[in-house]
């Protein structure tokens, strides 16, 4: 028997094939009237209303006297004196998805690129649960989301897992508000270590519109980066959280943390409703999605890394 | 796979439908997804491993959280939103 090739798509519809070769970044599209779209801050983050950065620099000239003291005996994270007393650690082993203080930003206008190329997802699966998640255009018809969004794996629920039934899709949703209307698909992508063997580590997948509404919003681009030009990146992610206002968009942005082959770990606050959220990086003008937010975690959040092979099958889904 | 079910009701016990129920601490990661309650607040999530976890459900209005030690095959729990 020939060995499962972790990233051969496949799909609900009709398959196509990936390849290992290292691509060059897809550029996404800020969509019509550009002139909205704000550029990112010095750092990476985006340049969202309300949204503080939090940063640390070293002042010390050197040669002065800085005044420490003898002992450092006694003496508190310097984090207190901004943000207090630090929370109750959880006990070991135990994992949460909001990571520290609870700073996430609403996004107030979801009208503008890139939060209006990315979408509230409302999932039907086989057994008929409804669930939210989040998904973001790379094309007029295709978005990418969580492999898990599209195809449910290891439930323990019988008749739910499988591919879903549907997915309604509302790009920059805000609240009850749809500016750019929604779009129900039946047509799914993923990948075969996911579907097959639910292996986290290619936990992504595509929903396909047979409505262009990408191209009323704009698109993301994605990328493949290699670990140290990663671990240099400032991560912004936006989506529908569940614990916040039903359609709320919600904003957050760090400096990725950790990465494997496979995966980039970030300590950016996220809670469930949030899979399938782009992870990306700004460059210029362009945003360039570097992974697909999938897990909540212990001390980390983690999403599903913009590999070639997965490069390659984005690429290939795009419409 | 573990599993953990139970109802979102409001204060007076009736249940809540469309309530978002997610699991907002566990033992290792998990899908960043929530489940949506039907007309009767119900609900069944997968537990992943063994542990201490916390079940979050939301409303606009109102949440509610509950405690859960995953040591078995099916845990209830009631999460009576305020």
């Amino acid at each position: 028997m020939q060995p499962i090739e972790p990233d051969a798509p496949v799909t609900n519809e009709p398959t196509l094939s990936a390849t290992d070769s290292v691509p060059p970044a897809q550029r996404g599209s800020e969509g019509p009237d550009p002139a909205g779209t704000k550029p990112a801050a010095e750092d990476g983050a985006e340049a969202v209303e309300g949204y503080e950065r939090f940063s640390m620099e070293t002042m010390a000239t050197p040669g002065a006297d800085l005044g420490f003291p003898e002992s450092l005996e006694g003496l508190r994270d310097i984090g207190e004196a901004s943000f207090g007393p630090p929370p109750e650690p959880p006990p070991p082993g135990v994992a949460e998805a909001i990571l520290g203080p609870d700073d996430r930003t609403k996004i107030t206008n979801t009208t503008v690129y890139p939060y209006r190329a990315i979408a509230s997802l409302l999932i039907v699966a086989r057994d008929n649960s409804a669930w939210i998640g989040t998904g973001w255009f790379i094309g007029p018809k295709t978005l990418i989301t969580a492999g898990h969004c599209v195809f449910i794996k290891n439930s323990g629920v019988p008749g739910r897992d499988g591919w879903v039934k549907s997915i309604k899709v509302i790009p920059g949703r805000n609240g009850a508000t749809m500016p750019f209307g929604s779009a129900v698909s039946t047509n799914f992508k993923s990948s075969t270590a996911w579907t097959v063997n639910g292996n986290a580590n290619h936990d992504y997948g595509a929903i396909v519109l047979t409505t262009p509404l990408g191209n009323a919003v704009g698109s993301f681009g994605f990328g493949v980066y290699s670990d140290a030009d990663l671990l240099a990146t400032t991560a912004n992610i936006s989506g529908y959280p569940g614990d916040k206002p039903s359609g709320t968009q919600w904003f957050h942005a760090r400096k990725v943390t950790s990465v494997n082959p496979l995966k980039v770990f970030y300590d950016i606050d996220t809670a469930g409703g949030q899979s399938g959220a782009p992870v990306w990086r700004v460059i210029g003008n362009d945003r360039i999605a570097i992974a697909v937010h999938a897990y909540g975690g212990s001390t980390a959040n983690s999403g599903t890394r913009i590999t070639a092979a997965v490069h390659a099958n984005l690429v290939a889904w795009k419409v | 796979m573990p599993l953990i079910s139970g109802k979102v009701v409001d204060e007076q016990g009736r249940p809540v439908a469309g309530a978002r129920v997610f699991i907002s601490r566990s033992p290792g990661p998990v899908p960043d997804t929530a489940l949506m309650t039907g007309e009767d607040g119900s609900f069944t999530l997968s537990a992943p491993a063994a542990g201490e976890y916390e079940i979050t459900s939301a409303t606009d209005e109102q949440s509610a959280k509950a405690n859960v030690d995953v040591s078995g095959e099916h845990h209830e729990v009631e999460l009576r939103v305020k």
